[in-house]
């Protein structure tokens, strides 16, 4: 095992990767830019590197300062996270050809796979069904026209280095297409400094189920089963849950041995995902093959038992995984709601601010993997994840149920969240019953994010709203000593008293 | 003190007497208290608990605030200033549509429009980038774009001005 590994990121993933490196006794080493000089995950591990300015080009994505990071500190692995450069193959290769490990693939197979018009073809050797498209890059305009003729509208253009939604459109008319393939162009390169466009057919209505492959260094390769990602607004995923309600044990294991196969055929090593569209016949397409942790990889962990974060060390310190057989059925259900600083009430605009209070949900069956503090400040440099709420229950309702109620109890300050739409998606009769396409939430976002509040509530608001107007009334509300009270009763500083004890662990 | 109190729409009558707020004549034990190193506000009615978080207070008052997990907004006016701002608003000018202003800092990317343009509501006017996405701004009302003060390239702060209405 190694003495110490270089965590290359940032937010709740580095933390997540710095607990990993704790629990296996492996020394932690934090990367920082000038915007994260106190952030959570650089004031946790062990020790910690300043490595450039607030931009991410100028910092999380210079390979050079990382691994003269790595060299000064004697950490012998990197550990990418998900995003900056984790599906590079010039790092990966870079930090090999500097006497490190990487813990990820080889190069070798993100270049396999790292691009989806090179995995599609591999797909096709490996004989994994895929969605029908072009495999090369668009060149023009007309190029795009004539394969969007040949495949029929709608299609779907993407961004051949892309993920997250990034770059991403679809096209319903052939009027539309030139505007769309410029927008996907721009943002393709702002996002991955590469505008190489392509463009499949766009299937309406299908789920998006992925699959967990974790492999090691001495041939074997598992399947650690499915997560269901349909819950997601412009492509970009909100709400992740394992199993799916849509797979049976039968077709889990179709796609796992599908999943398994074109891993194998990339030479794939370490953790691995296997995206596919499921329709509503069974039938399944892959999408791509994400050569890195998943930012939804918690679910998985908490219907297996496995720590994945640190199978990834393991497998790169050169440790045998247990054989296929030894993976047992999903147990229980596990749904997980990505806490961003966006404003779901305003068509979910980016909110920055400082957090000036963090209250963390806690009790049975609730995680809580997060990557912001009180007093962080959420800026525009990284995106807008503050930190993932995981929920597990041994039935899909019972996970929902818990959800909602630790959704209830995180409170964060400072900025806006997505937690009340979060709140609305478990209190919604079809959520429930699992009924959720990939174009539900877009279909259903404005009833979820619709005014404000609950009927039953308003009259405790309006109580609440005239206590506040009195106290403010009495010049008391701009400058409360500390713990002051508004009650317009006598017993007020005796029920102040009784609640402060009551609550001291807020 | 009786209170006129907006909530989400709905008009309510609060009279605050003797640790009680009476509310469209019904009598409940009421109090608002804070709690000591945190933003939270404890509000009870009768023997009910809720937790309550000031996000903002817009003017006097005005309030958007979190409940028990769920938003509102709510405006508290004595019944005096509650009749004088209901006639302000029945007999004031009708205002224009209000300007689109830069809800975020970030990057200007494009722009949908050119002064003289007659827009719909929906309408997209300007895209910005921020956080690695473009976010469209739409035009809430229908109306006429009288003027544009950005062009694609610039980088706004939180609140410029960029597409004026009428």
């Amino acid at each position: 095992m190694f003495d110490k590994v270089l965590i290359a990121n940032r937010g709740e993933i580095a933390l997540r990767i710095v607990r990993a490196c704790r629990e296996l006794g492996v020394g932690s080493v934090a990367v920082y830019s000038d915007a994260d000089a106190t952030a959570p995950h650089a004031r946790e591990a062990d020790e910690a590197v300043h490595i450039g300015p607030s931009p991410s080009r100028e910092s999380y994505l210079r390979a050079d300062r990382l691994i003269d990071a790595a060299r000064r500190t004697g950490a012998e692995a990197i550990h990418p996270g998900y995003g900056f450069l984790s599906e590079r193959e010039n790092f990966a290769r870079e930090v090999v050809e500097a006497g490190l490990v990487f813990i990820g693939p080889p190069a070798s197979a993100i270049a396999a796979v790292g691009s989806k018009t090179a995995a599609r073809a591999l797909a096709g050797t490996a004989n994994v069904p895929v969605v029908p498209g072009t495999t090369e890059p668009l060149r023009s305009v007309h190029e795009a026209s004539e394969a969007a003729q040949r495949l029929g509208y709608p299609v779907l253009l993407k961004a051949s280095a892309g993920g997250g939604g990034k770059g991403m459109r679809v096209v319903r008319a052939a009027v539309e297409l030139a505007g769309a393939l410029e927008a996907a162009k721009r943002e393709a390169m702002a996002s991955f400094g590469d505008d190489a466009v392509y463009v499949e057919k766009y299937i309406a209505g299908p789920r998006h189920v992925e699959i967990q492959v974790l492999g090691d260094a001495h041939g074997t390769m598992l399947s650690l089963g499915e997560r269901e990602c349909s819950i997601q607004r412009r492509h970009q995923k909100m709400i992740e849950e394992a199993p799916s309600v849509a797979v049976s044990p039968e077709l889990r294991r179709r796609m796992g041995e599908t999943a398994v196969r074109m891993a194998k055929a990339a030479g794939y090593v370490n953790a691995g995902t296997c995206e596919f569209l499921l329709d509503a016949n069974g039938e399944f397409y892959f999408l791509e093959m994400n050569t890195r942790l998943q930012v939804e990889h918690p679910v998985t962990e908490l219907v297996t038992g496995l720590d994945l974060v640190q199978w990834q060390i393991r497998i790169a310190a050169g440790e045998k995984l247990p054989q296929q057989s030894a993976i047992a059925e999903p147990r229980g259900w596990a749904i997980e709601c990505r806490i961003t600083s966006e404003d779901a009430g305003n068509d979910f605009l980016p909110s920055t601010g400082v957090i000036s209070f963090l209250r963390v949900p806690g009790g049975p069956g609730v995680r809580w993997d997060g990557g912001v503090g009180a007093g962080s400040e959420i800026g525009l440099h990284y995106d807008p994840l503050l930190g993932k709420l995981i929920a597990w229950g041994d039935t899909r309702d019972a996970a929902i149920a818990r959800m909602r109620r630790a959704l209830l109890e995180l409170t964060i300050v400072g900025v806006e969240t997505s937690r009340d739409f979060h709140l609305r998606v478990m209190d919604d009769a079809e959520f429930q019953r699992g009924a959720i396409d990939i174009q539900w939430l877009e279909r259903r976002l404005p009833s979820l994010t619709a005014g404000g509040g609950m009927p039953e509530g308003e009259v405790a608001v309006a109580i609440a709203a005239a206590l506040l107007a009195e106290s403010e009334r009495a010049g008391r509300l701009a400058a409360p000593p500390r713990g002051g009270t508004a009650t317009t009763g006598g017993d007020g500083a005796w029920r102040e008293a009784g609640l402060r004890d009551g609550l001291r662990s807020l | 003190m009786i209170y006129v109190v907006d909530v989400n729409g709905h008009r309510y009558t609060v009279e605050l007497r003797d640790g009680a707020a009476i509310v469209d004549g019904e009598s409940h034990r009421a109090s608002l208290q804070t709690v000591s190193g945190t933003p939270v506000r404890i509000v009870t009615v009768g023997d009910a608990v809720h937790r309550m978080v000031l996000r903002e207070r817009a003017s006097r008052g005005r309030y958007r605030l979190w409940l028990d997990g769920h938003r509102y907004e709510a405006e508290a006016l004595d019944s005096r200033a509650r009749a004088i701002r209901d006639m302000q608003a029945s007999t004031g000018r009708q205002a224009g549509p209000a300007p689109l202003v830069a809800p975020m800092p970030g990057l200007i990317v494009q722009l949908r429009v050119k002064a003289g343009d007659t827009i719909a509501a929906g309408d997209g006017l300007v895209v910005m980038e921020a956080m690695k996405m473009e976010n469209e701004l739409r035009a809430v009302a229908a109306g006429r774009v009288r003027a544009v003060h950005v062009s694609a390239g610039t980088i706004v702060e939180k609140g410029a001005l960029l597409v004026e209405l009428e």
